[in-house]
């Protein structure tokens, strides 16, 4: 009998091997291909590893980023720390990042639609031409966002409102991208090191760091108040002075102004409310817009989804921006009108990249209309010689903006942006992002600060948006997004970077224009 | 007596014999482009050690099965050519004046396996010494476990190892004959009650409690502490041998069930109180979630799976470090098979899988023609574990099932490995041998 049953179990024995059997044949011959196209395959890898890559430069033909190969191993040198967070890595040990991932196959030349498999099979014949690339960075104006911060935490994004180029992207603290990109056996410790900083520097804060955006966001929310015609800009809210000093209950939540430095509460309107960032004021506009119109304005303006730099074919991702608490990546609904009114002073839920504030302020300055943002200026023919070369194989541009709201309404909220700048009360709060105050004359800023309280004993994020030039009949040419991470109040520390970078930027395009 | 030649054994072991240096070769001229005989020093002692192996078995006339020594002799050499080929430093041992690489260590291993099985091949002339002490047996694994659980070091989070001096073990890898050895004595004497079970819980058939308890609370203690541990591999292959042999010896399906769906709700439990479990699970489900974290071991394995296609990117010419660093960690031990059918395709999986079969199958007709329970039931539960581990470590490669540490026998890397799946070779060689004298004696 237990013969017998030895040879059912022969029988199922068999049948195991048969289906291990099979999931071998899964993998070696009908994934086969799929597997080997995927980017990360070491396959890929190992090829690359001995391919020339092709040369980044900043606007103005200056080397960021170039190779050599030595031993048979193309190696990375990058020649300025400010932009490791835009170029990211090419390390032989841990891969790519940034827009030498995004355009890993540009740069090693090899633009096929499938390139896996040709790459692959080319190697051994003709070695790949590889492409060089431009960026739509100055490096001056880089190098002076990041010396701002000083190496401390944080971003600052800055990029062209009417076109959506990006004119300066830094993420702090950086660190160098050549000790992770050479020597492949040394690459370990400086990787290792930058893993434990518990200041993560690995992190592009511009583009996935996630911050309570405080009163930056009102920015958005009179946006959105105005253009859905739930105020205007000489809308007051009779109970708003008395609220001012006794709080202003919301479902039995009383929602308290903060310190207002003495200003005596007035019956405001958006242009003063803007100036002395009266939480009272927006709890109110934010109500009247309501839960379900607030979150359309949000997805209207890019919250609540991930998104993207350049094409979505070469995307340097940004997390996304959230108003109320995620559901499935997406903002979720309002738990209640609380949320919905401390999410409209940037409290409550709401969590915010650097770059989706920019691209708010940009709207604003942009007459409504939201520039899609890009970096990588043009692709040219490789150039050994330390300049870019004259022969341009593509270039990209503009895909043209979104409009979110309409050109009325932007005026008026760069109106009220203007004054929180340059107005009377204004300038107590977010007057250091007056570029007068740094040598410009002609031309006037506009802008909003934020203090993002944190809670418990954390100091707060200090944040400024702005643009400039804001007077009006003027087409801003820059528009800015600052954040320090726990840098205290925003008129502090964020609205002078703010300020300094947009009159540097002013200086810049000034001389370069004549 | 008849003469024992063993001439079906000389000519299967000649073109394995064969196939070992030619393999060494070619791994030789691939890595270095030019042909030296210095390399193919190893090879020539693997070749050495099964001749002089299978000579020892002519001499003692050895009535043992005859495909099995071939069987080991091929899939010892696959594993031999690949380690071989891999970097020496992964591992290797030092001391007594010695300063050996990883393929070197791993014949000394095999060197020993050999004198182990033939040991037991030759001089186990009867099976008291397994079936009576069967107690002994318990208490010496309980022993093993103990032990491992007191004085025990882990690598990669499992507690496998014992440090003794100049070697280390992995006393799982004995315990399993042990378990084995038990199993099939206590099931030889208790089956017919077993089998006879009238207890029914709806559909279900429960063996009679006082005969199956004691079975039960060893095997509850050899789970328990195989998962507190941290080695889900042996645990998992414990189970599947206990159920085997259960099947084997009752021939109910509804054991097998019960056990199956005990084994199911275990997971489950398991699953929602080890966070070890629970991220295995889901590296298994979605390795590509994260390719470069949790998921770089499996992820890099189908990759390399995918490299070696139909026929393999031919042997020394697989893509085996990057970046200073093994393309897989760990491939010399858990991913050996995916190594081999990188460089020989998936035609050399088949050969590979088809070579343990044979082992396995043959393991079975020994069963299938021994003279008693006893013995039917220990050749059952020896080949049902090399069976159940080679499937286990390979189905984990290709992500059929979880990834687990266990090893591919006499494939992997390591000594315990290779020295208790010979000692289960020699256990098998014994028993087919005393089937053919006892046949002989039954004769007129």
């Amino acid at each position: 009998m237990i013969a017998t049953n030895v040879r059912r179990l022969g029988f199922y024995l068999m049948l195991a091997f048969g289906v291990v059997s099979a999931s071998a044949v899964w993998w070696q011959v009908l994934e086969a291909p799929s597997l080997a196209a995927r980017p990360d395959n070491p396959e890929v890898l190992a090829a690359r590893r001995s391919l020339p890559r092709g040369t980044i430069f900043d606007a103005t033909g200056q080397v960021l980023a170039s190779s050599e190969v030595v031993d048979g191993l193309s190696r990375r040198t990058y020649t300025d720390q400010a932009f490791t967070h835009v170029i990211g890595y090419a390390s032989l040990r841990f891969g790519t990042t940034g827009i030498e991932r995004a355009y890993e196959d540009i740069l090693v030349g090899q633009t096929d639609p499938n390139p896996i498999r040709d790459l692959v099979d080319e190697i051994l014949d003709r070695e790949p031409e590889p492409r060089d690339l431009t960026l739509t960075i100055d490096r001056r104006l880089q190098d002076f966002a990041a010396d701002q911060l000083g190496g401390d935490r944080g971003a600052v994004v800055a990029l062209d409102p009417s076109s959506g180029r990006i004119l300066a992207m830094v993420s702090s603290p950086s660190y160098d991208a050549t000790a992770i990109s050479g020597d492949p056996a040394a690459a370990q410790e400086p990787m290792d090191a930058l893993r434990n900083d518990p200041s993560e520097p690995l992190l592009p804060r511009d583009r996935l760091g996630l911050y309570v955006p405080g009163s930056i966001l009102k920015v958005f929310t009179a946006a959105a108040g105005l253009d859905a015609g739930v105020i205007t800009p000489e809308t007051t809210f009779p109970d708003q002075p008395r609220q001012e000093t006794e709080g202003f209950v919301v479902d039995g939540f009383t929602i308290l102004e903060h310190d207002l430095g003495g200003i005596a509460p007035g019956l405001w309107r958006l242009s003063e409310a803007l100036q002395v960032s009266s939480n009272i004021f927006f709890a109110h506009v934010g109500l009247e817009i309501g839960q379900e119109r607030f979150l359309d304005y949000a997805r209207r303006f890019g919250f609540c989804s991930d998104s993207v730099i350049g094409s979505p074919a070469r995307p340097l991702a940004v997390r996304a921006s959230l108003v109320t608490q995620p559901v499935d990546g997406d903002c979720g609904p309002f738990a209640d009108d609380v949320e919905l009114a401390s999410a409209s002073f940037g409290q409550g839920s709401t969590q915010v990249t650097p770059v989706q504030m920019a691209l708010v302020a940009a709207t604003i300055a942009g007459d409504g209309v939201a520039p899609a943002p890009y970096v990588v200026h043009d692709v040219r023919a490789h150039s050994d010689d330390g300049s870019p070369s004259d022969e341009v194989l593509e270039t990209f541009s503009s895909t043209g903006g979104t409009r979110v709201v309409s050109a009325e309404t932007a005026r008026a909220v760069r109106s009220g942006m203007l004054d929180a700048v340059n107005g009377e009360l204004g300038r107590l709060f977010a007057g250091q992002g007056d570029i007068t105050l740094y040598g410009i004359t002609n031309d006037r800023s506009a802008g909003k600060t934020g203090t993002a309280q944190l809670g418990g004993e954390q100091a707060p994020h200090s944040w400024f948006i702005g643009f400039a030039p804001a007077q009006d009949g003027v087409t801003p040419t820059i528009a800015v997004a600052v954040l320090v991470e726990s840098g205290g109040s925003g008129s502090g520390r964020a609205a002078p970077i703010g300020g300094q970078v947009m009159a540097e930027w002013l200086r810049m395009s000034g001389a370069a224009g004549g | 007596m008849r003469l024992a030649w063993r001439g079906v054994e000389l000519g299967l072991l000649l073109p394995v014999l064969l196939l070992v240096p030619l393999g060494f070769a070619i791994t030789h001229i691939a890595l270095s482009g030019a042909f030296e005989v210095g390399p193919l020093g190893l090879a020539v002692g693997y070749v050495a050690l099964f001749v002089a192996a299978h000579l020892v078995l002519v001499a003692f006339r050895h009535r043992g099965d005859q495909l099995l020594l071939p069987a080991v002799g091929a899939l010892g050499g696959m594993g031999m050519i690949m380690l071989n080929r891999l970097p020496q430093d992964l591992a290797g041992t030092s001391g007594f004046g010695l300063d050996l690489g990883m393929a070197a260590t791993q014949l000394l291993w095999f060197g020993v396996g050999l004198v182990a099985m033939l040991a037991i091949a030759i001089g186990l002339r009867d099976d008291g010494l397994l079936r009576h002490y069967k107690y002994s047996w318990a208490a010496v694994g309980i022993f093993l476990l103990v032990a491992t659980l007191l004085i025990g070091y882990e690598v990669n989070g499992a507690r496998l190892w014992i440090d003794l001096g100049p070697v280390s073990i992995q006393p799982g890898e004995f315990l399993k004959i042990v378990l084995v050895v038990f199993l099939a004595a206590y099931l030889a004497e208790t089956r017919t009650l077993l089998t006879s079970a009238r207890m029914r819980i709806g559909f279900l058939s429960i063996p009679p409690l006082p005969y199956f308890l004691p079975m039960l609370v060893l095997f509850a203690i050899v789970m328990l502490m195989a998962v507190r541990l941290n080695d889900l591999g042996t645990a998992l292959l414990f189970f599947g041998i206990f159920l085997t042999m259960l099947f084997v010896a009752t021939g109910r399906r509804s054991y097998v069930l019960i056990g199956l769906i005990l084994f199911v709700a275990g997971s489950f439990v398991a699953y929602e109180l080890f966070g070890h479990v629970q991220s295995r699970v889901n590296v298994w489900l979605d390795p590509f979630a994260d390719p470069l974290g949790a998921g770089f071991q499996p992820v890099r394995a189908l990759y390399a799976l995918g490299r070696g296609g139909v026929f393999g990117e031919g042997l020394g010419q697989g893509l085996v470090t990057l970046g200073g660093g093994l393309t897989i960690p760990f491939v010399h031990t858990d991913f050996i098979f995916t190594a081999i059918a990188e460089e020989l395709g998936v035609l050399g999986a088949f050969a590979l899988l088809g070579l343990a079969a044979v082992v396995v199958f043959r393991g079975l007709r020994i069963a299938a023609l021994a003279r008693d329970d006893f013995s039917a039931l220990l050749a059952v539960g020896l080949s049902a574990s090399l069976g159940l581990q080679t499937l286990i470590i390979i189905g984990g490669n290709t992500k059929l099932v979880p990834l687990t540490g266990i090893t591919l026998p006499f494939v992997s890397y390591g000594g315990s490995s290779v020295v208790a799946s010979f000692i289960m070779v020699g256990l098998l060689l014994s028993i087919s041998h005393r089937t053919a004298i006892g046949a002989d004696e039954a004769a007129p």
